[in-house]
């Protein structure tokens, strides 16, 4: 029978947490997380998050009465994991684990029906919360996920007690959360930042920025964009704008139209990767330090400053360096990376050029672009000597009213010879590639480097400086090879449009009007309105800040802080901080504990009376409950002798005045409450000292 | 795991000692972590793993914020659960195999700090050392109450096997309030004056003469019951009358409430009496044929005490060697409850 109530109760139990709120909100939370990683979740997952969703709500608000039974969750789930196999197979594992927690937690909706079910979901929505931290890391989406956490805690608070009102549950949860987040913090910045314990799949997406080829024209496109590419913190003074050649690919091969890395660079690269081997270039002269946090690009591709050697444990570990100079991290970024950077600026000149790299540097395409190859050759046989061959040909883009527009032409046949003598306008890549065309075609090795080049300096007082680096920063440029002065940067479009490099695109392109043209709405383009320049220089500031110090918080970081706390890190002192750590979160805790205990004392009137009281009981008389204190007076006066009768009794009195009478009348008499109390506690002790000496008269009587 | 059982309940007894009112505090409560709270803590272990491996600093906030989140609330599961004040109110009349309804008063005292959520309440599983119960195993159930929406006093029912003064095991009183990752709990032991009567079962009323003429004692073990239902006269009604008493017709003529007055056989004062078989072993232990015998006597025994009292008829209780004077009135009647109840350690008893 009881059994049978067992199941009733339970009956009873599950109705009631059907209706619930607490349901309703886990489904909302659930369906803006797995929304909130749109670009990651597949449609038809979604979909199906949205119909579990859908039958919660119409339960809660009793359109309909029944949960969809356990055959048919089975048969959908069934289904749901053959599509998901199918659609995920080659999608990476990552992409299938978030897919398939998403499809879990969708169908566990549906079928929730346990309290069970309810704290299964509750853990695997926070598990998402982490995951979605992989795919984004922006300040707008960790406060999302941030209330979201809040919002879970809520609903379990009403799970749990199911009729307070909401306001208080809301108090609750914030009290607990205001409370929990400096202990969490805490430990956050003291418990040891571990590197990786074991290689994880990473999230992987459409690659942006730069791209591994360019067929003049593509990075036109690119400077449509305002999206930040990475910024930099100088320690000391940031380099003169015509000094911030940003390195990020260098481009070896040309078939005549497109510009590409060369395989066997490729090659090289993936041996280095195998191999864990660094390429060591020499380094002279002088240096500067500084750390960059590149955006999510999906590409390996590191930017620095020309020459660059990664520096700090993070950057050494993670950074390879390649024969051309360039920097790549050992795997695609997949989130905001921060890396430690020193860069040798006249270390350029000083490298060696191997005969392969010679070989690479000076191959052409036999066929194609025949008037520069004429032109070339004419230019060749009239100055020899290779200066000046350099000078002549950099003359013809001076001489000629050669334009620099984002809105060049398409050129599809012979492109460098209609760009170099029949259109005379183009962007960065074009003057670049027909550059670098034109010296291999006279013997001199030379290659096409992309990257940025400028950026916005922002200077805050008492803070170092850093550069933000936009896509329409991008730029490409030539490198060339002189036996006598080594590798040389050139850069045509410097002669063709000076502001580009010393003003930025913006500057260069105001003529045109062309700059961010499809985007009208983009804050970059609206910086001659001074109040929206300052709020996209407010959240630009913002976001760096949180970059820096939030997601690039690291062991480094951490040992840095650590040192300014104790000057100096010796074991001892380090394991002095763990224990004061340690000492800081108990005392913490037993603050938010006061309170508490305070209202359970009890008024010290009170406390003082329940003392004697105590103290009687122990000798054996207990204050039966209808008994009034007047009462128990009297009877202890019957049972006790006098030296405990008469304590006792002026403690009765004292306590029956002060809580009974009015607060008038205490606070005209002789007497004030502190006076009160003190006289009871001495009576306490005088009641003590009584009921011991009557316990050994008792003993010594028997 | 007797030895275990019993070192755990001498334990329990020193730490928690039974008593009318309980105001929960560090001595009477446990709290650990709920199955919940262990899961909670492996996510916070996973989410870390899965943050030092992505580098993710966020993962890491969250894990740590999360842990914090646990911590705090074994403080504030714990203040919640402090606050309850639990009190054992009067319990009803119970016979065997009823279901006793043991009210729980709950925070009666202050009405600001009261505890919140769901409250779980549980007979702690004892088992019992007689025989018979032994075989019966019966799954303890749970009482759930939502301590911001309850009504003053909670009824915990248990099932009554055994007459005799009540052995009410521990109640255990659990609490998952505020996030349930931690269970706070308390085994509370009440002291209590139930005595379990024995079962009624319906039977022929056998009034035995006085003890005086016991000469002819079986000739005259009438049933007197006849006469009883004489009626005397009229009386106006009093409070505490039985209903049945009440004139109804005359009621209904407009002549307000007048009760029948019987005319009692008062002066033929009867004993109950329990068969001497029985009554002169006291101890029964051998066999189980006589145990049901008895019992089954009692049972019958205590029918006609509630029958006679019900009546307001005076007689007298004789188990052998535990006499009850005739008389009459409730008194009386728990007094012969009482002795059936506690037979055969008759002189138990003490109201």
């Amino acid at each position: 029978m009881s059994n049978k109530q067992n199941l009733e109760s339970k009956k009873q139990h599950s109705l009631q947490s059907s209706k619930n709120i607490a349901l309703l909100l886990i489904a909302a939370t659930l369906v803006l997380i797995s929304f909130s990683l749109f670009s990651t979740v597949l449609t038809w997952i979604l979909l199906l998050v949205t119909c579990g969703t859908v039958i919660r709500g119409a339960i809660y608000f009793k359109y309909y009465k029944h949960l969809p039974s356990i055959r048919t969750l089975n048969l959908l789930a069934l289904l749901s994991i053959l599509g998901l196999i199918y659609s995920a197979l080659n999608a990476g594992l990552l992409f299938g684990m978030v897919n398939l927690l998403v499809l879990a937690c969708a169908l566990k909706l549906m079928q929730m029906r346990s309290q069970k079910d309810v704290y299964q979901l509750i853990i695997s929505l926070f598990f998402l919360i982490g995951c979605g931290f992989i795919f984004n890391q922006s300040i707008g989406f960790s406060l999302f996920y941030g209330l979201m956490s809040l919002v879970i805690l809520f609903s379990l608070a009403c799970y749990h007690a199911p009729s307070i009102a909401v306001q208080k549950h809301i108090k609750t949860i914030s009290v607990l959360s205001l409370q929990a987040f400096p202990i969490g913090l805490l430990m956050f910045l003291v418990l040891p930042q571990l590197s990786p314990l074991w290689h994880t799949p990473k999230a992987n997406g459409a690659s942006t920025g730069l791209s591994e080829q360019i067929t003049p024209g593509d990075i036109a496109a690119l400077s449509q964009s305002s999206e930040l590419a990475f910024r930099a913190t100088f320690e000391n003074i940031p380099p003169i704008a015509q000094q911030r050649y940003w390195r990020a690919i260098v481009m070896e091969d040309f078939d005549g139209k497109t510009w590409k890395v060369h395989q066997y660079r490729q090659k090289m690269r993936e041996l280095q990767l195998k191999t864990k081997q660094q390429f060591k270039p020499k380094l002279t002269g002088p240096y500067f330090d500084y750390t960059v946090i590149a955006e999510p690009t999906f590409q390996s591709w590191l930017f620095a400053l020309d020459l660059a050697q990664p520096t700090g444990p993070r950057g050494s570990r993670n950074i390879l360096q390649s024969s051309d100079f360039q920097l790549f991290s050992q795997q695609p970024l997949a989130n905001k990376f921060q890396y430690e950077v020193r860069s040798y600026p006249n270390a350029l000149s000083s490298q060696t050029l191997t005969l392969a790299d010679k070989r690479v540097n000076l191959q052409v395409p036999e066929q194609g672009n025949k008037k520069t190859r004429d032109w070339v050759s004419h230019l060749r046989s009239q100055f020899p000597d290779n200066p000046s061959f350099i000078q002549a040909i950099l003359r013809h883009f001076v001489d000629n009213p050669f334009v620099y527009t984002l809105r060049p032409e398409v050129m599809l046949v012979d492109p460098i010879d209609r760009f170099l003598f029949d259109n005379q306008a183009g962007f960065c890549s074009h003057y670049a590639s027909a550059l670098a065309y034109a010296l291999r075609l006279g013997g001199i090795p030379s290659r096409i480097v992309t990257g940025y080049q400028g950026g916005e300096l922002i200077t805050n007082p008492g803070d170092s400086a850093y550069l933000s680096v936009y896509q329409y920063d991008a730029h490409a440029w030539v490198e060339s090879w002189s036996d006598t002065t080594g590798w040389q940067r050139i850069d045509p479009t410097a002669l063709v449009s000076p502001d580009r490099i010393e003003y930025g695109l913006r500057q260069a392109m105001l003529e045109e009007g062309s700059f961010l043209a499809d985007s009208p709405f983009a804050l970059a383009r609206l910086t001659n309105i001074a109040w929206l320049n300052n709020i996209r220089l407010f959240l630009a500031d913002l976001d760096y800040n949180w970059s820096r110090w939030v997601l690039g918080f690291n062991s480094q970081t951490q040992r840095d802080l650590f040192k300014s706390i104790l000057g100096k890190l010796t074991p001892e002192r380090l394991s002095m901080l763990g224990l004061g750590i340690v000492l800081i979160i108990a005392l913490l805790l037993s603050l938010f504990f006061v309170p508490h205990w305070l209202q359970n004392r009890g008024s010290t009137t009170q406390r003082l009376y329940l003392k004697a009281l105590n103290a009687i009981e122990k000798t054996g008389t207990q204050r039966a409950t209808w008994q009034g204190p007047n009462a128990f007076n009297q009877q202890i006066n019957e049972h006790y002798p006098t030296i405990v009768s008469e304590p006792f009794t002026h403690i009765t009195q004292l306590y029956l005045r002060l809580s009974y009478q009015n607060i008038q009348d205490t606070s005209t008499s002789v007497l004030n409450v502190k006076q009160c109390h003190r006289m009871m506690r001495r009576y306490l002790t005088q009641l003590k000292t009584g009921l011991l000496k009557a316990d050994t008269n008792r003993i010594k009587r028997t | 795991m007797t030895v275990i059982n019993n070192y755990w309940n001498k334990w329990l007894n020193k730490r928690i000692p039974a008593a009318a009112q309980h105001q929960l505090n560090h001595h009477s409560i446990f709290i650990l972590p709920s199955k919940f709270g262990v899961l909670f803590l492996s996510l916070c272990v996973l989410l870390f793993l899965l943050g030092t491996n992505y580098q993710n600093n966020l993962m890491l906030l969250l894990c740590y914020f999360l842990l914090a989140i646990f911590l705090v609330n074994l403080l504030a599961s714990y203040i919640n659960f402090a606050r309850i004040n639990l009190k054992i109110g009067k319990c009803p009349e119970v016979f065997v195999d009823d279901n006793l309804h043991i009210p729980l008063w709950l925070n009666t005292n202050n009405s600001d700090n009261t505890a919140h959520g769901l409250l779980h309440f549980t007979f702690q599983k004892t088992k019992q050392k007689s025989k018979q119960s032994i075989k019966i195993h019966v799954l303890p159930a749970t009482t759930v109450v939502d301590a911001d929406l309850f009504s003053n006093p909670i009824s915990l029912s248990q099932k009554c096997q055994q007459r005799g003064k009540l052995t009410l095991s521990r109640v255990t009183v659990e609490s998952f309030y505020p996030l349930g990752l931690y269970r706070c709990w308390t085994h509370l032991a009440f002291t209590h004056q139930i005595t379990v009567f024995p079962k009624p079962i319906p039977c022929e009323i056998q009034l035995h003469l006085s003890e005086h003429n016991r000469t002819n004692d079986n000739a005259t073990s009438a049933n007197s019951l006849s006469g009883h239902d004489d009626f005397s006269h009229l009386k106006t009604y009093q409070l505490g009358e039985p209903l049945n008493h009440v004139a109804w017709k005359q009621l209904a003529k407009g002549r307000g409430m007048v009760s029948k007055q019987f005319d009692s056989a008062g002066h033929q004062l009867g004993w109950l009496k329990l068969s001497s078989d029985y009554a002169k072993r006291p101890l029964l232990n051998s066999n189980n044929a006589p145990v049901v015998a008895l019992e089954k006597e009692l049972s019958k025994l205590c029918y006609q005490v509630i029958e006679l009292s019900r009546l307001q008829q005076t007689f007298g209780l004789d188990l052998g060697d535990h006499c009850i004077a005739p008389n009459n009135g409730n008194d009386h009647r728990l007094a012969c409850l009482q002795a059936l109840a506690n037979f055969p350690n008759g002189n138990v008893t003490n109201v």
